[in-house]
């Protein structure tokens, strides 16, 4: 984790914490919450340079750690960060060249996410770069390894698009160690040199007849071939060895290509299975069978093709030093798996072999020795490694993580500054919540994203899951539980009334016994309740803030003091729409002005009189559905304090039924006949006034 | 603390019509606890005064502040810059807040927004009761912890009188006889004989039917 980028004066929330790149989850799921699709988009890809790929294939450690997981189920991070970033709103992003041009020239070897990552940093940062690719096209393994199913050829050629975009020269067919040297492109003027090869090295099985049959094929070559568009015939039973995503990749893709049974032969049990928990469901939701504890003995084959495999049940022994416990074959229980077709896909090991005599490699699995984890040195000065070459297999973002790294670290090496400083972070546990707040707390479904049925997935490599639609991703969005968004105590304002103590549905807040209140700010939801009735002020929440409501209903009102009646439309975000309900409220009722809210709760009684302070003529508060409401308890409340305000405009001589609370439509935004029936109300209460 | 309840807008808006510059100010203890006079009531009245004034075509400015407690010097002199600017001040807090802020400002006027109700507790969020009415002699030892000046309708002290009901008052059944109160705590101690004790004739002295009171602590004042 790169800890030097976090500012410490600040609490940043566990998904954050927990991406390799410190994306900021809630950032952009506030924006999807507020319907701000556009700029959601925008704000995933200021720090990432593959979102849509991330959005697809990410193991979104962001979702483990998410705080919601332990009320229900966490907030689905990936398909949200998809959703933004397929949209129709998508080509208006374009990645700023602030910089001016450094010279430097800096060459990336590898174009999968660790090179593309590093490229497209370096080259925002003003460094001419130029990525060299073994194979006749780039993507590394996002191209070659991960399938169209998962990941789509054309999103894949998009998202590179835009990096090479950025002014990037690309050489492919050009391998390093063969066609050229590392010390050849320092000769060609490259100032510095980022390697990035990846893993592309089947391990092999170390078992009896793999070198002898026709029907033995290592998973990465097998992708590589699929993913390449190659014709290639499989067999009908095919076992495939190994736990990883790589075997699961493998085995889909069989299926799709024509093979009837597909085994996957793994030597632990499904509790250490590498594989992503919802890439195993999946495989085992296309009928690919699953046979844990069983290890590989012997290849046997027939005619010089592989006939069937010789197996071993295993029981599994004490933790190894992976930490996972280690399977020891079970004496006496071998047997025989009829099949015609064998992957290997035990793990895999980069080619470092074709850099061994320019830069030092690891004793153990040859991997490329950096001096640390940030600044990605190799033993070679100007060249910098990172990415599966240097740790071995592992996941997109770790990948995207190290090209970053990379980047700021050739950007110091360059202007000769010293690099960034090795700050070792510990990974973080999300704090616990207390039963009784994981009790009080209303759960909401996590959105189903909806996937091809197994008898179409099949017949070719259509992509599986499809992206939310903008009304499941706005809901799926507001099921956050704000962490560090919620209350802030000014302790110089604070009187110790105890009313937040008492009005919090969440019980949150806290009294000494000298009236010092305390508020859990990861525990606090940001409901708004304390904020609200604290009747000093000394309250405030982080997320849409007192100030920032009232701003938005004086500039909102400016805009629009032509539309008669005006009135102040306050829309709490749970409701159920999307941008066009937006457009379409804004086209109907061109008098309504919209000010979006995270729930009624945030509405003050001075924020109403606000609006007719700048000029409303009524305002409407409309409810979100009572299934969609995270405080449902509050409501009774809200609605005493909307009769409070009532009242008092009616002792303005205003007429109280300027102020009008409505639920929301099941769909969209306001009913027509609520609106008819607010404007008829302010005709008469005006005539009233009148006469 | 000292409960107080905000006047009707009506009265409000009636006394400060007219001043070209009001200048409404809070304050941060017992007005604020009652939800009468906190920075969140001064922003809800200065905005509805100034729905009334726009609305009336009346020009006048009215600005907003609060104060911790409109009871000490200090904290009065940190808005005197204000003060100065506003003809009228409109103040949020209890009879002595408003009275402090007219001695230190001879030459403003200074208008009541609140009416101060009695010393009380707070029962539970929104519901204050009565407890204490600052009779200067305190008796609670002797009647089980309950006060019969405060809270008995005729500050009886040698209760209950014969308009008890069923634990009621007679002027109210929404009112306890808080001799009954006395009665039913005192059985439950096993303290009844206290109630043998006759209270003679009450001096009333030490509760201002003296005149108005004061206190001077010698080992404190400058």
């Amino acid at each position: 984790m790169i800890r030097n980028e976090l500012s410490m004066e600040i609490e940043h929330p566990p998904c954050k914490l927990a991406c390799p790149i410190l994306t900021d989850v809630r950032e952009y799921v506030q924006l999807i919450a507020e319907r701000r699709f556009e700029e959601a988009s925008a704000a995933i890809r200021k720090k990432n340079p593959l979102p849509r790929v991330c959005g697809r294939i990410c193991t979104h450690p962001c979702e483990t750690a998410c705080k919601r997981g332990q009320a229900d189920e966490p907030i689905a991070i990936a398909a949200l960060k998809r959703f933004a970033c397929d949209g129709h709103w998508k080509e208006k992003y374009k990645a700023v060249l602030s910089k001016a041009s450094t010279g430097h020239k800096v060459a990336v070897i590898g174009s999968g996410p660790a090179g593309l990552a590093a490229a497209h940093d370096l080259a925002l940062l003003g460094h001419h770069v130029t990525i060299f690719e073994a194979l006749p096209v780039l993507g590394g393994m996002l191209r070659v390894g991960v399938p169209e199913y998962r990941l789509p050829k054309s999103v894949l050629d998009e998202e590179i698009q835009a990096i090479v975009d950025l002014g990037i020269e690309v050489k492919t067919g050009i391998r390093i160690g063969k066609e050229i040297k590392l010390s050849n492109l320092f000769e060609q003027g490259y100032k510095a040199v980022f390697v990035a090869m990846g893993a592309h090295k089947d391990r092999k099985l170390d078992i009896a007849g793999e070198d002898e049959f026709e029907g033995v094929v290592s998973a990465v070559s097998f992708l590589c071939r699929v993913n390449l568009g190659e014709k290639f015939e499989v067999g009908k039973k095919v076992a495939v060895i190994g736990g990883g995503n790589t075997a699961i990749d493998s085995a889909r893709c069989l299926l799709r290509l024509g093979a009837e049974n597909v085994h996957i032969v793994y030597r632990r049990s499904r509790e250490e299975m590498p594989a992503a928990q919802e890439e195993i469901e999946e495989a085992i939701h296309e009928g690919i069978q699953l046979s844990y504890l069983t290890a590989p003995l012997e290849i046997l084959g027939q005619d010089g093709k592989v006939s069937s495999l010789r197996c071993i049940a295993n029981e599994l022994g004490e933790p190894d030093a992976s930490g996972r416990r280690s399977p020891k074959p079970v004496p006496g229980s071998e047997f025989i798996l009829d099949v015609d077709m064998v992957i290997a896909a035990i793990g895999q090991s980069p080619d470092s072999s074709l850099v061994a005599d320019e830069v030092e490699l690891t004793e153990r699995r040859k991997r490329i020795i950096v001096d640390g984890p940030y600044t990605l040195v190799t033993t070679q000065p100007g060249v910098f490694a990172g990415g599966d070459a240097v740790t071995g297999p592992a996941t997109v973002v770790e990948a995207i993580s190290a090209g970053k790294r990379a980047a700021v670290s050739i950007d110091s090496y360059l202007k000769g500054e010293s690099l960034p400083a090795i700050e070792p972070a510990d990974a973080v546990e999300t704090a616990k919540l207390s039963s009784s707040l994981v009790e009080r707390t209303r759960t909401f479904a996590r959105c189903k994203t909806i996937s091809l049925p197994v008898g179409d997935r099949i017949k070719g490599f259509d992509e599986v899951e499809s992206v939310l639609s903008e009304d499941l991703a706005a809901k799926e969005a507001v099921r956050c539980l704000h962490c560090y968004l919620g209350a802030t105590v000014d302790k110089e304002k604070c009187v110790s009334c105890l009313t937040c103590v008492r009005v919090c549905p969440l019980g949150v807040p806290t009294t000494s016994k000298m009236g010092e209140i305390t508020i859990d700010p990861f525990a606090c939801q940001a409901c708004g309740m304390c904020a609200i009735e604290c009747p000093v002020r000394a309250i405030d929440i982080s997320l849409n803030p007192g100030a920032d409501i009232a701003r938005e209903i004086e500039s909102a009102m400016d805009k629009s003091r032509h539309q008669q009646p005006v009135i102040v439309g306050f829309f709490d975000l749970h409701g159920n729409f999307g941008s066009r309900d937006v457009e379409r409220l804004r086209k109907d009722y061109p008098n309504i002005v919209p000010v979006m809210v995270f729930g009624l709760r945030r509405i003050d009684t001075s924020d109403i009189l606000r609006a007719f302070e700048c000029g409303a003529d009524g305002v409407c508060l409309a409810w979100c559905p009572p299934d969609n409401d995270p405080f449902p308890e509050a409501k009774d409340r809200i609605k005493r304090r909307m009769a409070y305000a009532g009242a008092l405009l009616e002792a303005l001589g205003m007429g109280g039924g300027r102020v009008d609370i409505c639920d929301m439509p099941e769909k969209g935004l306001v009913e027509k006949e609520l609106i008819d029936g607010l404007m008829r109300r302010i005709e008469e209460a005006g005539q009233a006034r009148q006469g | 603390m000292i409960t107080l309840e905000q006047k009707k807008f009506e009265e409000i808006e009636k006394m400060t019509n007219g001043y070209s510059r009001l200048l409404v100010v809070g304050c941060e203890t017992c007005a604020a606890m009652s939800f009468a006079g906190g920075q969140r009531q001064v922003a809800e009245l200065a905005s509805a005064i100034r729905i009334a004034r726009k609305t009336s075509g009346d020009k006048g400015e009215v600005l907003e502040n609060a104060i911790a407690r409109q009871c000490e010097p200090e904290f009065i002199d940190m808005i005197q810059d204000e003060v100065a600017e506003s003809p009228a001040i409109l103040s949020l807090a209890c009879g002595a807040g408003v009275q402090m802020l007219a001695e230190r400002f001879p030459d403003k006027v200074i208008l009541p927004g609140c009416n101060t109700t009695f010393l009380g507790v707070t029962e539970e969020l929104g519901v204050w009761s009565e407890r204490c009415a600052g009779c200067g002699n305190c008796i609670l030892d002797k009647t089980a912890g309950l006060c019969p000046i405060a809270r008995c309708s005729k500050q009886l002290l040698n209760g209950p009188c014969g308009g008890s009901m069923n634990g009621k008052c007679e002027i109210s059944k929404e009112v306890d006889c808080v001799w009954q109160l006395i009665i039913d705590r005192l059985s439950g101690l096993n303290r009844l004989e206290m109630l043998e004790e006759i209270f003679p004739v009450k001096d009333w002295s030490p509760a201002g039917h003296g005149g108005p009171r004061k206190m001077v602590r010698e080992d404190l004042k400058s």
